[in-house]
């Protein structure tokens, strides 16, 4: 496909990805096939059963792992092709991410992983900086702790304000609550609201209707291919259809 | 960088732990051989020393120059291959973490930079412990070198300043080789691999370890074909090298080799306990082929060198037992005021007086000088005591015979010959004796040849055949007052035992400190591989397994690692072992092959007696904490 994407509003497009892992009787079709866009300053969730192929769209979209075929815009980059240094520049500016398992590095301080970003991609981040980022996720006097002296909700909120503190154009976030007591949950998804409402666009893999409730829209996959979109639906709706597509 | 490096450093110094070890060894044991050698090297016979004097120094310190610079080979061969086996393993054990600087923007140059600054801090730490113990060391050393009569009289090694500076090139430097090959695969980590939480490689196999691993096969394999056409020197010195490249053959296939070798001798073991162990030995190759490598490597080198070592002292024994025909043999350290044949009883007698000399052969670029032994016989008697030696018969005034031990030499050639400050000239060879296993003299020559001040302080020994129905009581009596007199089987014994002492006492210097080094990689490794398995091990208990199954499993998978490992080992042995037998074969008539199968009972049980400590030590404290706290604990 060599379609030239004019529509700007939209901050990632996928067009078309395949990808297969295996093969022979072996054979997953992890993505079969999906057509999206994600759109500026919008929170999409991403839903369906286990193993629907959420996490590897996500994969696909964010630039960690290659599409077998099709094509992924990130604003007007084409991303499909991108060299290992391009990706890596990538990370350092336009992309963030957020894991389920929080995926800090022990060894550092709250402060030090927020500032390792900055730091790799070779700028000195400011006290005041890292300050404001830590402060941002309500973590303003946890600077010191290390994340095995930080609850899990507290170290997801320092992976948010690591992910966060390069000023990205998309925040992805892998089953970021999934880990996660209803609690610490909450405030994640506050959290993550509250970015969004400030202009930020967000692309979040759930398997929870109560966390993709306060998206903005859903997809739902269902086999690596997208069967449908939902804006602005409750909880209890989303439960429901996934429920339906689990069946 | 360096701050990340600082951090990681002092988070992971468990695991750092065993890295600093190795260099810190590798250093202390480098600089001992190396200061070592250089006394050697720059040592002079004491002052106002006779001529034998001076060649029998310089003899023995040409001895003692062999040997230490094989230790120190030895030496710098294994600290580059524990150190960067165990840097290595290290990398690969934190793939994880380096996946997850990848994830949040680090370059590949980063990641390379982040384990190449912490290589130098741990290269650094190393060499400040390493360096004085090196000079403990050093003083272990000499003194040994000196109780196994290896170092010249009067051997005084002094550590020149510049040898510390050296030393921390060596570490740093060490350290820094044994980084950049996993650093260099460490940087081409996915980012993705952050988020799996099995985040060992798979693929343990590269194309460097295949090429050197099938270069180094190869290596073995003509070393096996082309011993026994290296004649007595050549064969001896080509094959313990067979064993030494089969063990670096094998050590760089172990992640194809030790795997499926382990899960095989798990076969008889059919529990639950068995079939858990075998299912992870067959999933962590990585691990096992970082334990294996320096036990393949240790034990394809000790059993090696000790076996063509024992074999080659026993086929010059039985060599020597065939080709001398005596009754009794006359030792001496006087000049002999005594024709033995003329005495009563004495069918014939060859009288050889045994002089150290200094020999240069070739001339121009090529020339060689190097310390011998030449003897002074008469032809006719020694090709009658010595009957597969050869004629001897053109061996006239003014020339000189290649030895039984003669290196690169054959009649047409000229030498020359230096007794301490007395120069013998150039002399033509016009004989060669044939060449033995055991070595023994470079030159023959005539009586006249060496002056006289010269002979009155060498040794001699006769060797004497008695008349038919001669009595050996009397004759023995009659030569009594000239030295001591015993039986030739008498002398074949002592002189072999003598032999077998001094290659004993080689291999323990060369290898004995080798060894013991390995050896602790060997441990470094049990220990990392079970450290890091701690959530591994908190999984298996929250399925069920109690902490005495789980420290159960973990041995029986250490046990059958290490067996593999051995039998590999022995596999690389066993190439020196045919070379050994084919070289003797060829150059006495006979295949030997002498195993030292106390060496290798006790090394054996050495290593399995350690791998078996380690890994219970370290999955016992791996499975300390209760296993709900460690499975939480996900950073
Ligand atoms: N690295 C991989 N190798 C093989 N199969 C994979 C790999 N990653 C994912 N899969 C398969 O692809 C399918 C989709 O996986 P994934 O995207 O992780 O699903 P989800 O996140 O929706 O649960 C699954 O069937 C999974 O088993
Ligand atoms: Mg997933």
């Amino acid at each position: 496909m060599t379609t030239t994407l004019t529509q700007t509003a939209a901050a990632i497009s996928m067009r078309d990805i395949h990808r297969t892992y295996g093969r022979g009787s072996a054979e997953v079709r992890a993505v079969d096939g999906v057509d999206i866009d994600f759109p500026r300053g919008s929170w999409t969730a991403v839903m369906g059963p286990s193993g629907s192929g959420k996490s590897t769209l996500l994969h696909i979209a964010a630039g960690l792992e290659h599409a077998d075929s099709g094509r992924v815009f990130l604003g007007d980059s084409d991303i499909t092709s991108s060299s290992d240094r391009q990706l890596t520049a990538l990370r350092r500016s336009r992309i963030g991410f957020v894991f389920q398992s929080f995926n800090l590095v022990g060894s550092l301080t709250a402060e030090q992983n927020v500032s390792l970003p900055l730091r790799l991609a070779g700028r000195r981040p400011s006290r005041a900086d890292v300050k404001a980022a830590l402060s941002s996720v309500g973590l303003a006097d946890r600077g010191r702790h290390r994340p095995r002296e930080l609850s899990g909700g507290q170290q997801q909120r320092v992976a948010i304000a690591r992910a966060l503190v390069t000023g990205p154009e998309v925040l992805f976030a892998d089953e970021p609550t999934g880990a996660l007591d209803t609690t610490s949950a909450h405030s994640v998804l506050d959290l993550l609201r509250a970015t969004v409402d400030a202009g930020q666009t967000i692309v979040m893999v759930t398997h929870d209707p109560a966390a993709a409730a306060r998206a903005d829209s859903t997809v739902f996959l269902r086999d690596g291919r997208v069967v449908d979109h939902l804006a602005g639906a409750s909880a209890g709706a989303l439960a429901a259809r996934l429920v339906q597509l689990e069946a | 960088m360096f701050r990340l490096s600082w951090n990681g450093f002092r988070e992971r110094w468990s695991l750092f732990i065993g890295a600093i070890v190795t260099v810190c060894l590798g250093v202390a044991l480098v600089q001992s051989s190396l200061v070592l050698l250089l006394a050697a090297v720059t040592g002079d016979a004491p002052r106002g020393s006779s001529a034998i004097e001076i060649m029998t120094f310089d003899e023995s310190t040409t001895v003692a120059i062999t040997v230490l610079s094989m230790t120190l080979a030895l030496s710098a061969f294994l600290a580059v291959f524990v150190i960067s086996s165990t840097f290595a393993f290290t990398v690969a054990q934190r793939q994880r973490d380096l996946a997850l600087l990848r994830l949040v923007g680090g370059s590949r140059s980063q990641v390379r930079r982040l384990l190449t600054g912490e290589a130098v801090l741990l290269g650094l730490t190393g060499t400040v412990i390493g360096i004085p113990l090196g000079v403990a060391l050093t003083s272990f050393q000499e003194r040994l070198l000196a109780r196994l009569d290896l170092s010249p009289s009067g051997f005084d090694p002094a550590t020149p300043v510049w040898v510390f500076g050296a030393s921390v090139g060596v570490g740093v430097g060490l350290a820094l080789a044994g980084v950049l090959m996993a650093a260099r695969r460490a940087a081409r980590v996915q980012p993705l691999a952050a988020l799996r939480s099995t985040g060992a490689a798979r693929r343990s196999m590269t194309a460097g370890r295949w090429f050197v691993g099938i270069v180094a096969l190869a290596g073995a394999g003509a070393l096996v074909l082309l011993s026994p056409k290296g004649g007595a020197s050549g064969g001896q010195a080509m094959a313990p090298c067979a064993s030494i490249c089969g063990a670096i053959a094998l050590a760089m296939l172990a992640p194809v080799l030790v795997s499926p070798i382990a899960a095989l001798l798990l076969l008889p073991f059919r529990g639950v306990l068995g079939r858990l162990a075998s299912a992870n030995v067959r999933d962590s190759v990585r691990r096992n082929a970082s334990t294996a490598a320096p036990l393949i490597v240790l034990v394809g080198l000790v059993v090696g060198q000790a076996s063509a070592l024992s074999s080659f002292a026993s086929s010059a024994k039985d060599e020597l037992r065939a080709g001398t025909s005596a009754d009794l043999v006359l030792e001496s350290t006087r000049p002999l005021t005594l024709d033995v044949s003329q005495v009563q009883g004495v069918r014939s007698a060859s009288t050889e007086i045994d002089v150290p000399i200094a020999l240069t052969l070739g001339s121009g670029e090529d020339r060689t000088t190097e310390s011998g032994r030449l003897l002074v016989v008469d032809p006719t008697a020694y090709a009658v005591a010595h009957p597969r030696a050869g004629s001897l018969d053109k061996l006239q005034s003014q020339t000189v015979a290649a030895g039984p031990g003669a290196l690169g030499m054959s009649p047409g050639d000229t030498v020359s010959v230096r007794i301490g400050d007395q120069r013998l000239g150039k002399l033509p060879v016009v004989a060669k004796a044939t060449q033995t296993i055991g070595g023994g003299a470079a030159l023959l020559a005539p009586a006249g040849l060496v002056p006289t001040s010269v002979l009155a302080e060498a040794h001699s020994r006769t060797f004497v055949s008695l008349e038919a129905g001669a009595d050996r009581a009397k004759v023995s009596a009659a030569l009594a007052d000239h030295g001591s007199v015993m039986s030739i089987e008498r002398w074949l014994d002592d002189s072999s035992s003598e032999d077998t002492k001094t290659s004993t006492n080689i291999l323990l210097v060369i290898l004995g400190l080798g060894a013991a080094y390995a050896l602790i990689g060997v441990v470094n490794a049990v220990a990392i591989g079970a450290a890091a398995r701690a959530h591994e091990f908190a999984c298996a208990r929250a399925t069920g397994l109690t902490r005495a199954h789980v420290v159960r499993t973990a041995l029986l998978e250490s046990v059958s690692v290490t067996a593999a490992a051995v039998m590999l080992g022995l596999v690389a042995a066993s190439t020196s072992w045919v070379a050994v037998m084919t070289t003797t074969a060829e150059v006495t008539g006979t295949g030997a092959l002498s195993l030292p199968w106390d060496i290798i009972a006790g090394l054996v049980g050495v290593v399995v007696a350690l791998t078996t400590v380690t890994s219970v030590i370290t999955s016992r404290n791996a499975t300390r904490q209760a296993p709900v706290a460690l499975l939480a604990a996900r950073e």
